[in-house]
């Protein structure tokens, strides 16, 4: 039998992930998160459970049944770095060992260590003295997040699994006593990482001997030579670079969830230069083991972009990486970096798969307005450039900066609400936008305040509930000072506080000020008497309908749009005005997440015609069915409008039909599109280029297209994993009938 | 101050004319084209239309209307009485679904040039710019040609999207204010062209080459309409008619689509609307490969 083609070699193992994603679809069902490539382990190993994933969401999860932790504390929670490290490295040791003969690199994960934690936090550290807040606004927290920072890879590039553990043992020497408990932790991970890989390697010898196809037994015994030396050496070649990134990634997935990754492109460009020149790798190659990678993991990934000098640092490899998700067409998060700058080319080529795949891949960021922004929190330039794009909607210093990204959120439609409500109850208030805005203000401030108190506390006690023992391997810090990232272990800390739901609250405003104050067609009392009873009846769906079609956010010169911008502005100057109690500073953001659903999920009627319990507002994107043309231009203007501007993002998320019929212009349209958002001020570009009845069509039955990959917002996935619920978000979306 | 009634300004129009561009629907139209998929660019006039899956039934229009020209109808959902109506449009203000609708709106110069000003950061990176529509721009002629010169005064490339059917000595006032013409030929036919548009193509065929002659750029549009102007003898004859002319930059099909049918309903004022199927990819593909044989074809689109 001849050797198969590389891309036939890919399609083999897209065809095996349909598969895994089908089963998965069958086990756990609906899944409205990022893919993230974990396998399910074999049927009798199998426990299902309900839990909360790394990002707070709760999930149905699949636990290992040979597998069980060791609390150590009476609420049956185990806590604390050594618990935590001993916990996980058990599970490394008995977690099954994958390969699969066509890949190039071996190694997948099939649990979530995080659905092993109940409770995922130590009920000695009571923080009772914030809930009072907390629940009135409905905040997200990020008390107890894990991850949402980015680690460097070069170091452990540079080390090795041997080289971090005698760093740690060299470390550990020298700091004091109090720190022992967190090298243990260390330590364990260290340790059950390379029995992993070793096991790896062992299973790899025994399938050679029973291959029987030729080409697949070299591989087979490749793989066991390679992972035999990455137990302990670091990685020489590309091809071991690409095996001992896909180690850690999966360990950190695995650990508590962690998908950052930052500038593959530039880590692993040494390595492809020396096998270049060697003579040792073709492109053809290089594009195969990067597939592999992104086989297994849906890590955040930057192409292109600057160095500490401003200097573009796109290289061969990025258009590679690109290729390779392009012939892969899963779900993948690969962003290609825009700026004046930056070789253009990259984004033409992005453009043009980007259409061609209609897999929302890959996402744009707006490289120059994310420096910029970042130097405003009082950073030089060389160091803002050095931020890496390593998350749904965020950047991270690699190594060296903590954030929780994604992980803290104010609805800004529940202190909305809350504003409505006191000001609609407080005896002797005559009711007025304005009124209303100054109430609305004044509780963004208490919301914002006990978002910082939330921070300190998490800095203060999270190392001691669950330490980031994987990230902390490949940070400059921990090691070397004995402490957790999330507790000083690192060189910067910018906590990361996102808005949501603004378009909802701009909307709400413009409704009220139109049809309350300027037309007065309905009063402040009925306004009330409507928002209570959910618009029912046929009199509550004509005013629903009167408040809904008010000229709205993203239209251009309507007073909601106005509201957009204030509601921006106010926010981030509270954010910005002062760091949190104990000093650290927040940078501000715009961005939703998945929390739209269940943010709108606990939240009555607004006045923008929104039902009660419906899901708010995108981002910083307008409602769908913001104009009758849904111009992308115009949503382009408005998102470049309202963004904060301090280096965190509020990404636009676009859907778009165009319809091509010439692919060449096409291309330069939405290059276009995209740079002026960027010119404009914008920061991040989330592209569907769709298929409008592919899409309605699988929505009646998604079982039709069992390969449809969309991106939900900063992640892309299945169609057919999502849940009904997602699915009519992403439509509503696509066909803009808000 | 010169105005004009549009029925809708487009933004993000990737299909009428290079690079980004704004389209401007001009209202009224001399043409009677079958397959019209703006129907409501016909009439010049301000008119009303319903959308019927909007309506809520609450009645607030049929009550507030001061005449009884509109009224419920089992049929349609609601009828409309054009001869009884004051043209106060009370039904559209207090409708609260958007059901009822106008269809057109008087705008002034300045406001259409503050709506396509937004867009200019998209128009300079693209090299798009405005272009006007319709209906037949040339329709509203004082309207349109204060549009283009006021758009060339602020620097935006200008695009006239034009059936043609207008006198010379209109089109040639026109010229300096155009960047790109967007020029249809429907038949060559002209007994057919009459029977398709209702409008024989003398004046079109001619105006065309003249503008040729102008030297001004001009993108050629046919539509494809199965069964009506897609037989070969008539691609073959549209090929090499416009082989020869030089400032013939792009030909562009357009196939026929059902979006006309998706459009309000303009109570009694309705035309019918041709329901066709669009033609397939391959129809497509051999009507461009007879093009082929008479035109450059790195111009055929």
């Amino acid at each position: 039998m001849p050797d198969l083609t590389y891309q036939e070699k890919i399609d083999l193992l897209r065809a095996k992930k349909l598969e895994h994603t089908r089963e998965k679809q069958e086990v756990v069902g609906f899944m409205d998160h990022d893919d993230w490539g974990l396998i399910l382990p074999p049927p009798t190993e199998r426990e299902i459970v309900r839990t909360i994933s790394s990002s707070g969401m709760p999930i149905t999860d699949v636990l290992l049944k040979s597998f069980k932790v060791i609390p150590n504390h009476p609420s049956g929670g185990f806590f604390g770095p050594r618990s935590c490290g001993e916990n996980f490295r058990k599970l490394l040791e008995v977690h099954p060992v994958y390969i699969d003969p066509i890949s190039s690199l071996a190694g997948a994960y099939m649990v979530n260590f995080m659905s092993y934690r109940n409770p995922h936090w130590n009920p000695d550290f009571d923080y009772s003295h914030l809930h009072k807040e907390q629940e009135l606004y409905q905040l997200v927290t990020g008390i107890g997040a894990t991850q949402h920072f980015c680690q460097d890879m070069e170091i452990g590039l540079r080390l090795g699994w041997k080289g971090i553990l005698d760093k740690i043992r060299y470390f550990r020497k020298i700091n004091s006593i109090e720190s022992f408990e967190f090298y243990d932790g260390l330590e364990s991970v260290v340790l059950g990482i390379q029995n992993w890989v070793y096991r790896t390697a062992q299973t790899a010898k025994a399938m050679a001997q029973y291959e029987e196809n030729l080409e697949l037994r070299r591989n087979l015994e490749e793989i066991a030579e390679m992972n035999e030396r990455l137990i302990n050496e670091p990685p020489r070649t590309f091809r071991e670079a690409c095996q001992w990134i896909l180690w850690y990634l999966i360990t950190a997935r695995m650990y508590n969830g962690s998908g950052s990754l930052g500038r593959l492109d530039v880590m692993l460009y040494p390595f492809y230069k020396r096998d270049k020149e060697m003579g040792i790798l073709s492109d053809e190659e290089a594009i195969f083991h990067i597939a592999c990678l992104l086989l297994r993991d849906t890590a955040y990934i930057q192409l292109g972009g600057y160095d500490r000098d401003g200097k573009d640092v796109t290289n061969p490899l990025s258009y590679l990486i690109l290729e390779a998700a392009h012939q892969l067409k899963i779900p993948a998060n690969i962003g290609v970096c825009v700026g004046e700058g930056i070789d253009k080319n990259l984004l033409y080529r992005g453009v043009e798969i980007l259409i061609k795949d209609k897999t929302g891949i890959p996402k744009f960021l707006g490289a120059d307005n994310i420096v910029n922004g970042f130097a405003k929190n009082g950073y030089p330039l060389e160091i803002a450039r050095e931020r890496a794009y390593a998350g749904c909607h965020w950047y991270g210093i690699p190594g060296r900066e903590y954030t929780i990204m994604d992980c803290v959120k104010i609805n800004f439609a529940t202190i909305f609400d809350v504003a409505l409500r006191e000001m609609m109850q407080e005896s002797g208030c005559t009711p007025s936008a304005k009124e209303l805005w100054d109430r609305f203000t004044k509780h963004l401030r208490i919301a914002i305040d006990t978002i910082a108190k939330g921070l300190d506390f998490h800095l203060e006690y999270m190392h001691k509930v669950f330490p980031e023992l994987v990230l902390d391997l490949c940070s400059h810090g921990p090691i070397e000072k004995g402490l957790d990232a999330s507790h000083g272990g690192v060189e910067f800390y910018n906590m990361c506080v996102d808005g949501a739901g603004l378009a909802t609250v701009a909307d709400s405003f413009g409704a009220i000020e139109e049809r309350i104050e300027k037309e007065g067609k309905l009063t402040w009392q009925e306004l009330m008497y409507y928002l209570d009873n959910n618009w029912a009846g046929l009199d509550g769906e004509r005013i629903r309908l009167l408040m809904k079609n008010t000229p709205r956010y993203g239209s251009g010169v309507s007073i909601a749009d106005e509201y957009a911008i204030r509601i921006s502005k106010v926010f981030t100057q509270m954010v910005k005005e002062k760091p949190t109690p104990n000093g650290y500073n927040m940078i501000p953001g715009l961005f939703s997440w998945a929390n739209t659903i269940p943010m709108g999920k606990n939240l009555g009627a607004t006045p923008n015609g929104r039902h009660a319990g419906d899901p708010i507002s995108h981002g910083a994107n307008p409602d769908p069915g913001f104009r009758k043309d849904g111009a992308a231009t115009a949503m382009a203007i408005a998102i470049a409008n309202v963004q904060p501007g301090y280096g965190n993002t509020a990404p636009m998320q676009l859907e778009l039909d165009p319809s091509i019929d010439n692919e060449k212009e096409a291309i330069e349209n939405i290059a276009n599109l995209i740079k002026v958002h960027f010119d404009l001020g914008g920061t991040m570009v989330n592209i569907n280029v769709i298929d409008k009845d592919k899409i309605l069509e699988a929505h009646k039955d998604p079982s039709k297209y069992p390969d449809l990959i969309v991106r939900v917002t900063g992640f892309s996935a299945y169609f057919s994993s999502l849940s009904p619920e997602f699915r009519q978000l992403v439509v509503d979306r696509i066909i803009g009938n808000g | 101050m010169v105005s004009g009634i549009v029925f809708d300004m487009q933004r993000f129009s990737l299909h009428d004319g290079p690079g980004i561009r704004t389209t401007v629907f001009f209202k009224g139209c001399p043409l009677r084209c079958l397959w019209c998929h703006n129907p409501e660019s016909i009439n010049p006039k301000i008119e009303l239309a319903f959308y019927k899956h909007k309506c809520i039934g609450c009645n607030s229009c049929v009550n507030i209307c001061p005449t009884g020209a509109l009224q419920n109808s089992e049929r349609d959902g609601k009828s409309y009485n054009i001869e009884h109506c004051q043209f106060c449009w009370k039904c559209v203000k207090v409708c609260p679904s958007e059901a009822l609708v106008l269809q057109g709106k008087v705008v002034s110069i300045d406001e259409v040039l503050e709506e396509t000003s937004k867009d200019i950061p998209f128009y300079k990176q693209s090299g798009g710019g405005v272009t006007l529509s319709g209906g037949e721009p040339t329709f509203q002629f004082d309207f349109c040609f204060h549009l283009l010169k006021g758009c060339k005064e602020i620097g935006i490339n200008t695009a006239l999207d034009t059936s043609g059917f207008v006198s010379w000595e209109k089109l040639e006032v026109l010229l300096p204010f155009v960047d790109i013409f967007l020029y249809d030929i429907k038949h060559m036919d002209s007994g057919e062209h009459k029977r398709l548009t209702g409008v024989s193509n003398e004046i079109i065929l001619e105006n065309l080459f003249k503008l040729n002659d102008a030297g001004k750029d001009i993108e050629v549009r046919i539509p494809i309409i199965p069964g009506y102007n897609d037989s070969k003898e008539n691609i073959t004859a549209i090929s090499r008619f416009i082989a020869n002319l030089k400032s013939i930059k792009k030909v562009k099909l357009l196939p026929y689509h059902k979006l006309g049918l998706s459009k309000p309903w303009l109570f009694n004022n309705r035309r019918g609307i041709l329901d066709l199927e669009p033609p397939k990819k391959e129809d497509l593909e051999e009507i461009k490969s007879i093009m082929r044989e008479y035109i450059d074809k790195e111009k055929i689109y």
